[in-house]
Order: structure tokens, then C-alpha cells, then sequence
């Protein structure tokens, strides 16, 4: 979809539909909403709804990095522990590679 | 598969790059496979790993043979071209050796032992000194003075190595065109001329053996069984095999648990060993010596068991996987404490073990008993009774039996395991007072000729199977020995003893089949067709391994101690195979065992006369009790499994200098950008460059 | 580190062929179509060759070594005669489908010159048989071993991809003349376009001295290269207006509206 062909206002419900439907846990649709709208948001002329769509932006830009941070750390933990947990390491992967502990 | 690569081959020599008529593919031009490889794997416990593995592509290492144990300084320090694979001579292969090799193994891709020709004068043995130390009955609750080897370490020479873990791969190499064509590699690229290093390109080699499990059994155990995952490998699998054991009267094998008025006598031998390498597992005098003397002596007992009626009954049983921490007997014992085998723990009188009796130049057999059952009087009174009756039964014959003057603990023995759950009379028979006489105790060299079965030459092998080796005649005494005793034992009277002889051709022929070849004219006439085909010309492999595989001692002794034992009866191929003698005989199943075996060729024929053999002969699976139970983390029973791996290889080929792969990828670069720079210019230019005068619109970009 | 050995002898291979692509074909979709129609009339021609191949090694005394050496030089001559068959039939075709072209455009001229027809279906020709020639070997070079171990030169790798770059090229200066030939009918172009290719691909049996297959295939390849710069239209008079940047008032001169 192109962004330009869109009015102001269909611009404004699509962000708000992705900073909404990152609430369920997709991260993604917020990375998607920050790289897509940021444009908009920030570097285009003022418009009415601009105001808007960078609160969502930004708040996406937040729970995305809020996701990251929270991921970064868990893999970092569960990769430098995994062998030392055993059995519960185990049970927590979903594919062990063949001959490592 | 093969039609495209002929393509290709033609491609290659039609297109370009093939000098001549040799439509080699590039690999072949850069590699050379080794055709025999024979790694060393790894094996799991409850706690620990031991063995090799390789990374999951092969170690590559530059070829380095050494040659002494000073030499050693080369891999691990002076070298310049690290990491090594370092080829030696096996009687470098010794602990000092390889733990430096360990230590220093950022520096080691890995080893390739030379297989000698001659086993090694001083003797070897990469076992433990103190064999199955933890599983058998000495424990601080159980004479504790004679735990742990407290006494005596059976296996002086034990260096351990077999219990070591190393992470770069070993492998063993026969001396033939391989290790002849290493050596002349090495020789031509990679021994230092005048000091200096040698120039690229090295000769190396890589070895692959990487092992699938890791850490210990009951890690592998479970992610055997995580299901969820993607790759739904397994990765592990306990050692087990078949334990195989046959009565001297028919017993009914379909009902288990206790047996009224049955007194059994067990007799049994161990039917596996193992070395350093898991498929050369000779076992000459630690299972062979052993085994062979119980099928003589059940041999020699087949007419006198049949004639006289006995009160006892003999069990002629072979314990597997005794190696690893007694597999067999424990599986067997718990078997008859949970009254899942034809007769329970009660129906035990005594039992009477084989143990090593190759007999090196000697002809003492030594009784080892049980100080600590024997505390209790009625024990002591069976077990002298035993004792005297091997005595008398070896009165007159080549050999003499002493009891050790000392008071020491049994040696490793599966009887331990029978002492484990109660106190039995029992008797171990051994060559040795009070240490192995085995200097190669499961090693690579424990091979016919450690046990002195050596051929005059210009025998064929027919010759050679049926010639009579000293060997073979002391280990006929022995038979001979162990079968009186028996029959004394079980209640025949001492009068007939003298008629009870084991013969040395049997003997001789299946040492034969065992040490050298195990497919020769004999074996073909009694092992079932079925069977046949696993039957090769090499030494037997007397490692246990798992499950999946069939194992080659327990097809032998199976059909040996039927046919031995067994008799011949008149019943078509069809019912033989269905287990009964007639259509509607429906009983003979639970007593006896059918095989149809091929039997002898008639003169002037090909065709082989086959008949049924009807034996009391059984199998029973000879798994670790902890594997039933689940509980791999129990020190109570045998928690050995084998890692899988997916492949077993070796190679050596030659490694350019970084300074002319540098060379190459730079000028790839170079070619690259000036070809893009050219282009740009030209594309750029096009309109001027292919402009003539006469026609200037229609340039070629 | 034997991957900076492949992706070297990817680079050297492919290099000018790659960034011949980049620069004169890949942003017209028309020429790309060309060059993959080219690439497989090559191919083509290689599935007859080793039809023919394969069934004459199957009746072959396959013990006698004079007889497979035979047989190795008729499969030479007999694949090279094929690919300048297939690719006359290309020319052929290409006369052809000129005329839909030209049915179909709009404007008067047609939309692609027969020269630049020559140039992508070339270069089509040459990155097939430099795929074909080199794909095997460049999926043995990333290790961990190289040549050498029976006593062959280690410096296989490279001279195999000289030696691909160089037909990929001949391929493209082939393509260029014989056309040219084609269409002027001046069938002594042709011919000498399929004399070279057989004495190129005769000289691969020279390997492995490298050295000897090598320079006389370069020398080839410079030989055609200039026939074929001629023949595309240039001259050493461009050729020196392009080198001391008078081409200003030049491109002005002549400068009209494609």
C-alpha cells in the first residue's frame, strides 16, 4: 500500500490499528508501525492528524523497545545457562543441537 | 544419481578442464578416502562421558607422524602449522602420550594409531585397574576392607585410557596402502628438510566422528524422548544384547517365577569384552577363553546329563555386557527376583563361573570364593563342597586347581552380581591368583596370539581350522575339569566321571571360529541360514554395542551350544521353524528350541543336507535393569549407552599456504572491480566507442 | 579459510560477466529475456552433446585407452560444432521474432538492434558454458583440501577460472562476429568463429600445463575481442576520442534522440 495515495485521516486509522494490534503480542506490528509511519509522523509538514499519529509512533517505538530489551535479556540468559539448567534447559528448547551439552 | 554425475564428468572434460582420457571428478583430483576406519565412539554413564568425537564436519589437522614421546614438543609447541593430527605408532599409544595430547588439544585435531602387526612385549591394557569397581558386591556395607581393589588391583597394567574422554577424534588404522600412502604424504610435503619448515602445500587429514549425545545418560535418555522437537533424533541407545543360557534338562520356559523341586546349578561364562576402538573387540582370553571352555565342557556333559538322572540341573548361562558394569547378570538376577525368568533366585544351588582359564604357560586354575558369604557356615560347607568336588574332578588330568592362600575378595565376576541379592555358594575358576596373567586385559592385542593359538605355516584354512593348537588342549582340560566337577556337583556318581571328556577338536575349531575367522566350513553347517550372512572372515567383535545391531558372539554361541548340546531330530524344515515336532504338537515349544541348521554337504554334491536341531537353548535380553526401571541416574545397576553419530570417515588430501588463498581471493577482488570500472566507463562511452560515421544510431549498447 | 579461495575464483569467473550484466542488460527487461533465451539454447546443445556422449561411451570399448581418447576428442569437436549450430538456429529465431517485435511496437524502429541481439545472446552463450564448466569445481574449492595430492599443480583453481572467464568472453566476441557474419552474409566470419572455438577447446587438452592452454586462449580471446569491437562499430579513432575526452562536442555532433 502506498502512503501517499492515502488521506490524512485513513492514515491515522491504519496507525492507530497497529499500535493497537501490537497489544497482542506482535511486537512486529509495531516495528512495522515505527519504520512505516515515522515519515509521517516527523518529517513530513504539519497536518491535523499528524499530532496523532507520532503518539503512536512513539508509543510503539517505547513497547518495541520494551520487547527488545526484554528479549535480548532472555535469550541472553537462556543461551549462557541452557546447559546448567539440564533437564528444565531441555524441556525449554525446541530443537537441541545433536552433541553439544 | 550416477547417470547425472557422468554428465557432469562429461561436461567437465567436454567443456574444458580434464587432461586426457581421466574423466576424474574434481574431488578425486583433492581427496584420497581411507578405506578403513575404525574410530574410537562415545559412551555414556549415569554421570560422565568417555571416548572421542570430532566436530560436527571433521577435524582437519596437518599430518604429523610421530615418532617418539619427544617428539611431542612438535604438536604441542614448536610446530608452526598447528592444529596437528598426529599419526603414531601403537606402541606410542600410551597413557603419558595421550594425556599430553589432551591437555594440549587446541593444538590436536585429532589421531590415527597404526594397528601393529605384534602385540607389545610389556603388555597393555587401556581398561581400569580396578575392572567394574562400583557395581560389583565389595561395597562399604559389604566387606568394606575388599571394596575398591582395597586388597588387590586385578588389572596391574590398566591405564585407563578406555575411560578417558577425548574431544578430538581417534581413530585406528590397519598397516596397509592407507597408512602406507600417509606416510608417504607426509614424508613428501610435511617432514621439515634441513631444519627449516616444510613448504606448502601440507599434507593433512580429516577425521569425522561426530557423536550425537552428550554429557551423560540421562541426558541423552531424555532428549531420546522429547517429542516436541523438531528433529526428532535419537541420540543415544543403551548397550544390551541377548543373554543366552540352556538347561541340562528341558525346563518350561513359558512359566516363570518359582520352579518346585528344582535345584539348578548356574555355570556361566561372559560373552563380551571391548577395546580403546569400538569395532576391534578381540577378547581372546577375557571372553573367548572363557566361553569356549563352557560350550566344551556342556558338550561333554550332553551324553552323561542324558543317561544318568541327575538331582540337580545344570544352566549353562552366557552372560553379555559384563564389561560394562555387568549388563547380563544383573539384567538376569533382577529377572528372578521379579519372577520373570523360568525359575527364581530359590531354585539357585550354586553357581560356578568360567573366567579368564587361557592358561599362559601354566596349568594352575585358581578357585576364587567369597570371604564374606562364606562367614556364614552352611555356605561355607557348599562352597568347600564344590571346591573338593573340582578337586577330585581334576584328579588325573593335565591340570591343578589351588585355592588363593590369601583372604581376598572375588574378582570382577558376574557371581558378584548373584551375591548382591543373597549369599550363594559359588566358585569362580581363573588362571590367576591374585592379578589378571591377560597382559592385553580388553585390549586390541587380547587376539589369538596373546592366547598362543598360533598355526604352523602353509596351513589352509581349512587345515588351520581343524588343527589342534595347545591351546586348544589345555583349554579341553579345563572343559574337562568343569564338566565332571558339574556332574559331580549335580549328583552323578564320581565311577563314570572318567567317560566325561571334552574334545579338543570341538576346542580347537571354535577357536578357530572365534579368533580368527568366523566363517569357515564349520560354522557354515550350523549356524541357520538366517544368521549366515553375518558370519565374515575377521576376528569376532566381542563388544557388546546396542541393541539394533546383531551381535556375532551371540549368533555363535547360540548355535554352538545347540548344536553342541541339542540333538538332531526327524521334523520337516516347516515345523522345525514353527517350533514343534508334529502338526498338532503344541507342547514341545515351551520345553525345547527348534533351529534348522544347514549341515554338511554329502560328497559329490552341493547341495547341503539340512536338518533340526532340538535344543533346551533360550535367550533372554540382556538389557540394564535401569533402562526398565527408567532411573538412569542409579548407581545400583549398569547406566552405559552408545551415542549415535550419522557418519564415520577419514581423508587426507592437501592444504594450500593462507598466503595463496589471500592470492587468489585478491585478485578475484581485483578482477571484480576493475571489470565493473571497465564496464561503467564503456557502457557510459557506448554512444562514442561503437559509433561509426556511416551508421550512428545503431550502437550496440 | 579455503572460502576466500571460492569466492576468489567466483569473483575472477564471473567478475566481467557479472558486471557486464549489471551495466548493459539488467535494466532492459528485453535483453534479459535474450539472454536467458540464449543461455538456454546453450543448454540445449549441451543435452544433445552428452545424449550423443552418452551413448557412444555405453558401445565403447571402455579397456582400451586409445579408443576413449578418440572418443574424448569427437566429443570435443562434435559439442563445439553443436553450440554453433544452436546458435545459428538462435539467429534464425531471433530474425524471426525481430519481425513480431517490430509488428507489435508502436514506434517505427525496432525496439532491440540485431547487433545488440548479438552482444546479450553472446554473453547468454557464455554464462551458461561458464556456469556449466566451473559450477563443480568452484563446490570443491571451499575445502577443506586443494589439488594436489596425486601431483597435479595447485593452482588448479585459479587457472580454471581464468580459463572460465575467457570463454564467457570468447562467448560474448562469438556471439558478436557470427551474427555480424549472419547477417552480411560473409561466411568466412562464421567460419573462422567456429575454427576458434574448436582450437580453444582443443587447447584444454594441453591441461595440465596451464601455462600452454592458457596464453593461447588469452591470445584468442584478445584477438576476437578486437574483430569484435570493429565489428560492433567501434574504431581506435572512437576508441581514442572516448580516451582523451573530446567526445563533448563529438556527442553533440551526433547526438540524436534513440
Amino acid at each position: 500500500m502506498n502512503l501517499e495515495r492515502l488521506p490524512n485521516e485513513e492514515k491515522l486509522t491504519l496507525c492507530r490499528k497497529y499500535y493497537l494490534g501490537g497489544f497482542a503480542l506482535l511486537p512486529f506490528l509495531w516495528l512495522v508501525n515505527v519504520v512505516w509511519f515515522f515519515k509521517e509522523a516527523f518529517l513530513k509538514p504539519p497536518f491535523t492528524e499528524q499530532t496523532q499519529i507520532k503518539t503512536y509512533v512513539k508509543r510503539s517505538a517505547l513497547g518495541l523497545l520494551f520487547w527488545v530489551t526484554v528479549l535480548t535479556t532472555w535469550i541472553t540468559i537462556y543461551q549462557h545457562f541452557r546447559a546448567q539448567w539440564g533437564e528444565v534447559g531441555d524441556y525449554l528448547s525446541f530443537t537441541i543441537p545433536l552433541g553439544t551439552p | 544419481m550416477d547417470l547425472l554425475s557422468n554428465k557432469w564428468i562429461v561436461y567437465l572434460a567436454l567443456c574444458l578442464f580434464v587432461a586426457g582420457i581421466n574423466c576424474n571428478s574434481v574431488e578425486n583430483k583433492i581427496y584420497v578416502k581411507l578405506n578403513y576406519t575404525v574410530p574410537c565412539v562415545r559412551l555414556l554413564n549415569s554421570t560422565h562421558q568417555i571416548g572421542c568425537q570430532s566436530s560436527l564436519s571433521g577435524d582437519v589437522g596437518v599430518l604429523h607422524v610421530l615418532e617418539s614421546e619427544e617428539n611431542l614438543d612438535f604438536v604441542l609447541r614448536n610446530g608452526r602449522n598447528p592444529p596437528y593430527m598426529v599419526i603414531m605408532e601403537s606402541s606410542l599409544f600410551t597413557r603419558s602420550v595421550m594425556m599430553k595430547l589432551k591437555n594440549g588439544s587446541s593444538r590436536v585435531a585429532g589421531v590415527a594409531v597404526v594397528e601393529p602387526t605384534s602385540n607389545p612385549p610389556d603388555g597393555f591394557s587401556p581398561h581400569t585397574r580396578c575392572p567394574n569397581e562400583n557395581t560389583g558386591v565389595y561395597s562399604e556395607n559389604y566387606g568394606p576392607g575388599l571394596a575398591h581393589c582395597n586388597t588387590t588391583k586385578w588389572n596391574p597394567l590398566g591405564n585407563g585410557l578406555s575411560y578417558e574422554e577425548f574431544d578430538f577424534p581417534i581413530f585406528s588404522m590397519k598397516d596397509d596402502n592407507d597408512t602406507q600412502l600417509i606416510r608417504q604424504c607426509y614424508m613428501d610435503h610435511n617432514r621439515p628438510m634441513n631444519g627449516s619448515d616444510p613448504q606448502y602445500p601440507l599434507c593433512a587429514m580429516q577425521l569425522s566422528s561426530h557423536m550425537s549425545a552428550v554429557t551423560s545418560t540421562p541426558t541423552c535418555m531424555r532428549r531420546n524422548s522429547i517429542s516436541f522437537s523438531m528433529s526428532n533424533d535419537m541420540v543415544c541407545d543403551p548397550l544390551s544384547d541377548q543373554n543366552i543360557w540352556a538347561p541340562s534338562k528341558p525346563l518350561n520356559t513359558t512359566q516363570n517365577g518359582h520352579k518346585a523341586n528344582e535345584s539348578v546349578i548356574i555355570v556361566s561364562a561372559r560373552l563380551d569384552s571391548r577395546s580403546f576402538f569400538s569395532e576391534i573387540g578381540p577378547g581372546a582370553e577375557s571372553a573367548a577363553s572363557g566361553l569356549i571352555t563352557l560350550l566344551a565342557a556342556a558338550h561333554a556333559l550332553r551324553n552323561a546329563t542324558q543317561d544318568a538322572q541327575l538331582d540337580r540341573t545344570i544352566f549353562y548361562t552366557f552372560f553379555h555386557g559384563e564389561t560394562f558394569d555387568y549388563i547380563g547378570s544383573s539384567k538376569m538376577v533382577y529377572d528372578m527376583e521379579k519372577n520373570q525368568f523360568p525359575i527364581d533366585l530359590d531354585n539357585v544351588h550354586s553357581v560356578l563361573e568360567i573366567g579368564q582359564v587361557g592358561l599362559h604357560s601354566s596349568s594352575n586354575l585358581w578357585l576364587h570364593t567369597d570371604p564374606v558369604s562364606m562367614r556364614n557356615s552352611s555356605i561355607q560347607e557348599e562352597v568347600k563342597n564344590l571346591i573338593a568336588n573340582l578337586k577330585s574332578a581334576a584328579a588325573g588330568l593335565n591340570v591343578s586347581v589351588t585355592e588363593p592362600g590369601v583372604t581376598q575378595p572375588l574378582p570382577p565376576s558376574s557371581f558378584q552380581r548373584f551375591l548382591r541379592a543373597r549369599p550363594f555358594p559359588g566358585v569362580v575358576i581363573e588362571d590367576y591368583n591374585s592379578s589378571f596373567s591377560n597382559k592385553y586385559f580388553q585390549s586390541m592385542f587380547d587376539n589369538a596370539d596373546s592366547l598362543n593359538v598360533l598355526y604352523p605355516p602353509n596351513l589352509t584354512p581349512e587345515e588351520q581350522l581343524n588343527h589342534v593348537t595347545n591351546t586348544a588342549k589345555s583349554l579341553a582340560e579345563v572343559a574337562t575339569t568343569v564338566a565332571r566337577a558339574l556332574f559331580i556337583q549335580a549328583g552323578g556318581e564320581k565311577t563314570q566321571i572318567s567317560s566325561i571328556k571334552a574334545d579338543e577338536l570341538m576346542v580347537s575349531r571354535m577357536l578357530y571360529s572365534f579368533l580368527i575367522s568366523s566363517n569357515n566350513s564349520w560354522t557354515q553347517e550350523i549356524v541357520g541360514l538366517k544368521d549366515v550372512v553375518h558370519l565374515n572372515n575377521n576376528t569376532v567383535n566381542f563388544y557388546i554395542s546396542v541393541e539394533q545391531q546383531a551381535s556375532l558372539p551371540t549368533i555363535l554361541v547360540k548355535y554352538l551350544l545347540a548344536n553342541l548340546t541339542g540333538t538332531a531330530v526327524n521334523v520337516t524344515q516347516e515345523n522345525c521353524k514353527n517350533q514343534k515336532e508334529s502338526e498338532d504338537d503344541k507342547e514341545s515349544k515351551h520345553l525345547y528350541n527348534y533351529f534348522w541348521v544347514p549341515g554338511a554337504a554329502p560328497p559329490n554334491s552341493t547341495e547341503r543336507d539340512g536338518f533340526c536341531v532340538r535344543s533346551t537353548v533360550h535367550w533372554s535380553r540382556a538389557i540394564s535393569p535401569a533402562f526398565l526401571m527408567e532411573n538412569y541416574t542409579t548407581s545400583e545397576y549398569s547406566t552405559w549407552t552408545e551415542s549415535r553419530w550419522k557418519e564415520i570417515k577419514g581423508r587426507i588430501f592437501l592444504v594450500a599456504s593462507h598466503d595463496l588463498e589471500m592470492l587468489t581471493l585478491g585478485v578475484g577482488i581485483g578482477v571484480l572491480l576493475s571489470s565493473l570500472l571497465l564496464t561503467y566507463i564503456m557502457s557510459s562511452k557506448a554512444d562514442i566507442l561503437f559509433s561509426s560515421g556511416r551508421e550512428p544510431t545503431s550502437a550496440t549498447y | 579459510m579455503t572460502a576466500a579461495v571460492f569466492f576468489g575464483c567466483t569473483f575472477i569467473a564471473f567478475g566481467p560477466a557479472v558486471s557486464l550484466f549489471l551495466f548493459t542488460i539488467a535494466r532492459e527487461p528485453l535483453r534479459v529475456i535474450f539472454l536467458i533465451a540464449g543461455a538456454f539454447f546453450w543448454l540445449v546443445s549441451l543435452l544433445m552433446a552428452s545424449l550423443v556422449w552418452f551413448i557412444s561411451v555405453q558401445i565403447s570399448n571402455k579397456e582400451s585407452v586409445s579408443q576413449q581418447k578418440g572418443l574424448l576428442i569427437f566429443g570435443v569437436v562434435l559439442s563445439v560444432l553443436l553450440q554453433e549450430t544452436f546458435r545459428f538456429a538462435y539467429y534464425k529465431l531471433l530474425k524471426k521474432a525481430n519481425e513480431g517485435l517490430l509488428a507489435l511496437s508502436q514506434e517505427e524502429t525496432m525496439p532491440i538492434s540485431i547487433r545488440q541481439l548479438a552482444y546479450v545472446s553472446g554473453l547468454g552463450f557464455g554464462f551458461m558454458s561458464g556456469a556449466f564448466s566451473v559450477v563443480n569445481i568452484l563446490a570443491d574449492s571451499v575445502g577443506p583440501g586443494t589439488v594436489g595430492i596425486h601431483g597435479d599443480s595447485q593452482h588448479y583453481f585459479l587457472s580454471s577460472a581464468f580459463m572460465t572467464m575467457a570463454i564467457i568472453l570468447l562467448h560474448m566476441f562469438w556471439g558478436i562476429i557470427f551474427f555480424d557474419g549472419c547477417e552480411k552474409q560473409r561466411w568466412l566470419a562464421v567460419a573462422a568463429v567456429v575454427a576458434s572455438h574448436l582450437l580453444v577447446s582443443c587447447l584444454t587438452f594441453q591441461n595440465p600445463q596451464y601455462v600452454s592452454s592458457l596464453v593461447p586462449t588469452y591470445v584468442v580471446m584478445f584477438f576476437m575481442g578486437v574483430w569484435a569491437f570493429y565489428t560492433a562499430g567501434g574504431s581506435l579513432r572512437n576508441l581514442k576520442l572516448c580516451l582523451t575526452c573530446k567526445d563533448k562536442d563529438f556527442l553533440l555532433a551526433n547526438h540524436r534522440p534513440r
